[in-house]
């Protein structure tokens, strides 16, 4: 059941024949089977499955992480197997955006320096306008007042919502969220994925999300199910 | 545990890299000196017999009196002298050693290679590698010696000695006898002498001469060994914190092991025996590379100088135990502290995820007893400048240097991250993000930083404290030497006064700049009832000299040497009158006894009543600022047979030489620490490359290319060793400071602190450029892992 009817311009992302394999001979690993998959622009699009599943990889292939073994992506109608390593983590700069589960912010580096990172790697200059929009996400996602302090000095929550912020900053055509609630309790969970649907709703963000809990999917409008290497299922 | 033991050494072997190099160095070092001694050893004592053959038996640095004693009862001096050589169309050398051979079969020693022994006053034997290099050949005439006392000689045969008593010539002894400073080493003797006389039997007398030949060699192997104790301080240095970042990333395995029911003393013990077996096998590839090296050294320099004495490489077993002992101590010794603290870990660690490593910065004690510890060290340095006796001076200097950099040290994990943000801030606003995160990651573990700091810090310290110190020392001797030996190259007519050809030949010679006749005559002053001949030169004006030479009227300067012919205390005879006589005329001048270059100087206007018809008794020649003082000495010293020739440019190259060979023979020894330090940021850097894999990766997702990535640790790397070397360099330019203001005071009343500015800015650029190389390993690692692989790392 694929999604190949939709016009690709309302697509944030697409994926054509994707195949991925890793090792060779006996130890050969396919984690990605041949996957078609398109991501609805300004949706909140849910990858689920079992660990082991693909779930992960094709993530890392949709954001530009990790290179296919055959097949095509695309994201924001830029088809990325063109791209040299330089030319896609520029564009992975630009238009891609993400939160993990774990070890999602530089230790050494203040919340706020944490928010602003993608902004500065761009060799962008720092505006008042950036820092106010920096400012109104981080008051959004109510961690305004936490802006100084190191990750360490932070909970698990407000850590998990200065990654979301430092995803948000740089407007980028899809987010993609990788576990984001795996560390954190059932309430905890509740708020950052709260918070990544309203950044969907209130600011019109792409958001993928992959995730192993049903209960966090549970916020996305589309539920991709994703089992061996194939797409089993999309959901509405 | 030996399961573990064995895994770990396996796993974790590449990690160790950096101890292992620092601890090779070292002990490497240790063994070549071994190499160095043995073979210098071997090549002076080779043939130390050789001249005794026929001696009952010798006494060392003879007097007068005893030469003559034992000489008239058929014995034999080993004499030498230095003494000006001359082939009929060049000058060989001004300062060549001339030994004695005689004409008795029994004490003719040397081995003939070629032609036959003298057998009258008036032939000579030459060394066949000097003959060779000289184009010296059988039949041909020497001039040795200048003025009077010189000698012509014909080479009848050539001959081989062995290195502690051969000499490139040597003439009879008769004609060697001519010479004022002939020096006689040993007087070999032909029967049983006077024990007062200092008199051994020839195996007493070879086997004292061994004894004292050791002890000298010693001396400098010693000398060379501080340099190995401090490559092995800085590898404790380097090896602790291999040891503490390693720990660090495995501690959860030690938790682990710990939760599965292996007792604190247990961990504690495999990982003594890791350091132990790593400490082992380091130091044993320590001897085979100092053995390679010290073996490929000596044929090298057997290959490049055949004539220098070094014989066969052999190794003594104190060294070669000394060097491993060592090695592993100091291995063990460093992995002390690091593996001290798994004692605190509970097994607990290893169900936690793992929350990073000890990053705290030093205490509040550490910053107050660091600040002491300097406070207290700066203050002896101060002490000790104003001490009067200038040795007890140099050691309070040594100890309060010692006391502040140990102050440093213990103050460096506040120091050196605030100093690195400080710079990083400042390459920020060119570098941008790259050089920012960079100064953040140098900050994260302040005492790691510190500790990486500290090892490159021991290294700049001492390189730049010896450059200072070096400068000061050799801008005050070059000073002397140049008031001393003004004039570059002269002719000094001894007798008879030089021909009018010799200026335009001067000046023609290519190399001259200029060159000035100067007036003189041929002067005499009465002595003990008889007339002393002395030639004397009016100093002209100009710059022909380095500086203003002229003499003040009624005052004749004068050499020691020169004044010894008619004083009694040439050293004390400043203020006396003598009476200066040509024909009927005379002058009476005052002594300023002082070193001088040539004849004694009078003022034009006491030449002026000595004689109305000055004549040229000396050419005095400025050479060009490139020019080679010796090839210049070869070819003025051919266009007046009869003068002496003085090279003060030569002089004064040749100190400059020395001067400058000995800093950098210490500066070659230091760099071995260096290099150490060098390979222990480069491993600090790995690790640190290993360690932050995920955010490496999270960075990369979010946007870092792998440009900015390369740059970012660069930045790192550069910023950290530009610190270590701008830190190390005050400290040295004060530690010099203070040995050098002892010195000012004392030693070199003329010496004026001097900074190597040039120098000091090389080292700096230097440190940092190494910086930039020691990153190139762990940033290709880096980059290396793409972003996906990079997030799924634990």
């Amino acid at each position: 059941m694929t999604q190949t009817s939709v016009p690709t311009t309302t697509a944030a992302a697409r994926a054509v024949r994707l195949t991925k394999t890793y090792g060779k001979g006996a130890t050969e690993v396919h984690a990605l089977r041949g996957v078609d998959l398109e991501i609805r622009r300004g949706a909140f699009t849910a990858i689920m499955g079992p660990s082991g599943s693909g779930k992960s990889t094709l993530m890392h292939c949709l954001a530009g992480l990790d290179r296919p073994t055959s097949g095509e992506v695309s994201v924001a109608g830029q088809p990325l197997e063109n791209f040299n390593d330089d030319q896609l983590t520029i564009f992975r700069r630009e238009n891609v955006g993400f939160v993990f589960q774990a070890f999602n912010l530089l230790p050494m580096l203040t919340a706020g320096q944490n928010i602003q990172l993608p902004l500065e790697l761009a060799g962008k200059r720092v505006t008042d306008e950036t820092r106010a929009r920096a400012q109104m996400i981080a008051d959004t996602l109510g961690i305004g007042q936490r802006l100084g302090h190191k990750p360490s000095e932070l909970s698990g929550g407000q850590q998990q919502r200065v990654a979301i912020a430092r995803a948000l900053v740089t407007q980028p055509a899809i987010l993609f969220a990788d576990e984001p609630t795996g560390n954190l309790d059932s309430e905890t969970s509740a708020e950052v994925l709260d918070h990544l649907r309203r950044s969907v709703r209130e600011l019109g963000q792409t958001v993928v999300m992959v995730t192993h809990e049903a209960s966090a999917a549970a916020y996305a409008d589309e539920i991709v199910t994703v089992k061996d290497g194939r797409i089993e299922g999309v959901t509405r | 545990m030996r399961t573990v033991l064995f895994a770990s050494l396996r796993t974790y072997a590449r990690r160790y890299a950096a101890a292992v190099v620092a601890v090779i160095a070292a002990v490497a070092l240790i063994v070549v000196t071994n190499a160095l001694t043995t073979a210098t050893k071997a090549g002076l004592f080779a043939g130390i017999d050789a001249p005794f053959q026929n001696a009952v038996g010798a006494v060392d640095f003879p007097s007068e009196e005893v030469t003559e004693k034992y000489t008239e009862q058929g014995g034999w001096p080993i004499a030498a002298s230095m003494q000006s050589v001359r082939s009929e169309t060049k000058l060989l050398g001004q300062e060549i050693m001339v030994g004695a051979v005689s004409t008795e079969k029994r004490w003719q020693w040397q081995d003939l290679e070629e032609g036959r022994f003298p057998t009258a006053a008036g032939e000579s034997v030459v060394d066949a590698n000097a003959a060779k290099t000289n184009e010296v050949g059988i039949g041909d005439t020497l001039k040795v010696g200048t003025g009077e006392s010189a000698v012509e000689t014909t080479v009848v045969g050539l001959v081989d000695a062995p290195a502690m008593w051969s000499s490139p010539i040597y003439v009879t002894l008769p004609e060697m006898q001519g010479w004022e400073d002939q020096y006689v080493q040993t007087v070999m003797t032909a029967t049983t002498g006077d024990e007062a006389d200092g008199w051994l039997n020839t195996d007493d007398y070879l086997t004292e001469l061994q004894t004292q030949l050791n002890k000298e060699v010693n001396v400098v192997a010693y000398m060379v060994l501080i340099f190995a104790f401090i490559a092995l301080f800085v590898s404790v240095l380097v090896i602790t914190n291999t040891f503490s970042i390693l720990f660090a990333q495995r501690m959860r395995d030690f938790a682990l092991l710990r939760a599965m029911g292996a007792t604190k003393r247990q961990v504690l013990r495999s990982v003594r025996r890791e350091a132990l077996a790593l400490g082992l096998l380091a130091s044993l590839m320590g001897l085979a590379v100092g053995a390679l090296l010290g073996w490929g050294i000596v044929a090298l320099v057997r290959q490049l100088a055949e004539t220098a004495p070094l014989g066969a490489v052999s190794f003594e077993w104190p060294w070669l135990v000394g060097a491993f002992v060592l090695g592993v101590l100091t291995t063990l010794v460093a992995s002390w502290l690091p593996t001290r603290r798994l004692m605190r870990l509970s097994p607990l660690a290893a169900l936690r995820p793992q929350e990073g490593f000890d990053v705290r910065g030093a205490g509040m004690f550490r910053i107050g007893l660091g600040v002491a510890v300097i406070l207290a060290g700066v203050a002896t340095i101060f002490v000790a400048v104003g001490w009067d006796d200038a040795q007890i001076g140099m050691l309070i200097v040594l100890l309060g240097c010692a006391v502040t950099f140990l102050g440093v040290m213990l103050l460096g994990p506040v120091l050196v991250p605030g100093l690195v943000r400080l710079a990083g801030s400042a390459l920020a606003t060119v570098a941008g993000s790259p050089a920012k995160l960079a100064a953040a990651n140098a900050g994260r573990n302040p005492k790691r930083t510190a500790a990486t700091a500290a090892s490159l810090l021991v290294g700049v310290t001492l390189t730049t404290g010896v450059l200072t110190g070096m400068n000061t020392i050799r801008s005050a001797t070059l000073d002397e030497m140049a008031a001393q030996h003004p004039i570059d190259l002269a002719l000094q007519a001894e007798s008879k006064p030089l021909e009018d050809s010799v200026l335009d030949d001067a000046k023609s010679v290519p190399g001259v700049d200029d060159a000035v006749a100067v007036p003189g005559a041929m002067a005499s002053v009465e002595a003990g009832g008889k007339p002393v001949p002395v030639p004397v030169v009016a100093p002209p004006g100009g710059d022909i000299a380095l500086r203003d030479l002229s003499v003040k009227p009624g005052t004749m300067v004068i050499s020691p040497v020169a004044a010894s012919a008619f004083v009694e205390d040439s050293f004390e005879a400043s203020g006396e009158k003598v009476t200066l006589v040509v024909g009927d005329r005379s002058a009476t001048v005052t002594l300023d006894v002082r070193e001088i270059d040539g004849a004694p100087q009078i003022s034009a206007a006491t030449l002026r009543t000595l004689t109305e018809d000055p004549q040229t008794y000396a050419v005095w020649v400025r050479a060009e600022a490139g020019a080679d003082p010796e090839d210049l000495a070869g070819t003025l010293g051919a266009l007046a047979p009869d003068a002496e020739l003085i090279n003060g440019k030569g002089q004064r190259a040749w100190v400059e030489l020395q001067l400058d060979v000995f800093t950098w023979a210490v500066i070659g020894l230091l760099a071995i620490s260096v290099l150490i330090a060098l390979a222990g940021i480069a491993n600090t850097l790995g690790l640190s490359v290993l360690e932050r894999g995920r955010e490496h990766a999270l960075l990369r997702a979010l946007g870092l290319t792998k440009r900015q990535l390369r740059r970012t640790l660069a930045a790192e790397a550069v910023l950290l060793s530009a610190v270590a070397a701008l830190v190390g360099t005050a400290l040295g330019v004060f530690f010099a400071w203070g040995g050098s203001e002892i010195l000012v005071g004392d030693i070199m009343p003329d010496a004026t602190f001097k900074l190597p500015v040039l120098q000091l800015v090389g080292v700096v650029v230097a440190a940092g450029l190494a910086g930039l190389v020691s990153c190139v390993a762990p940033s290709k690692r880096a980059t290396k892992v793409s972003p996906a692989e990079g997030l799924a790392l634990d």
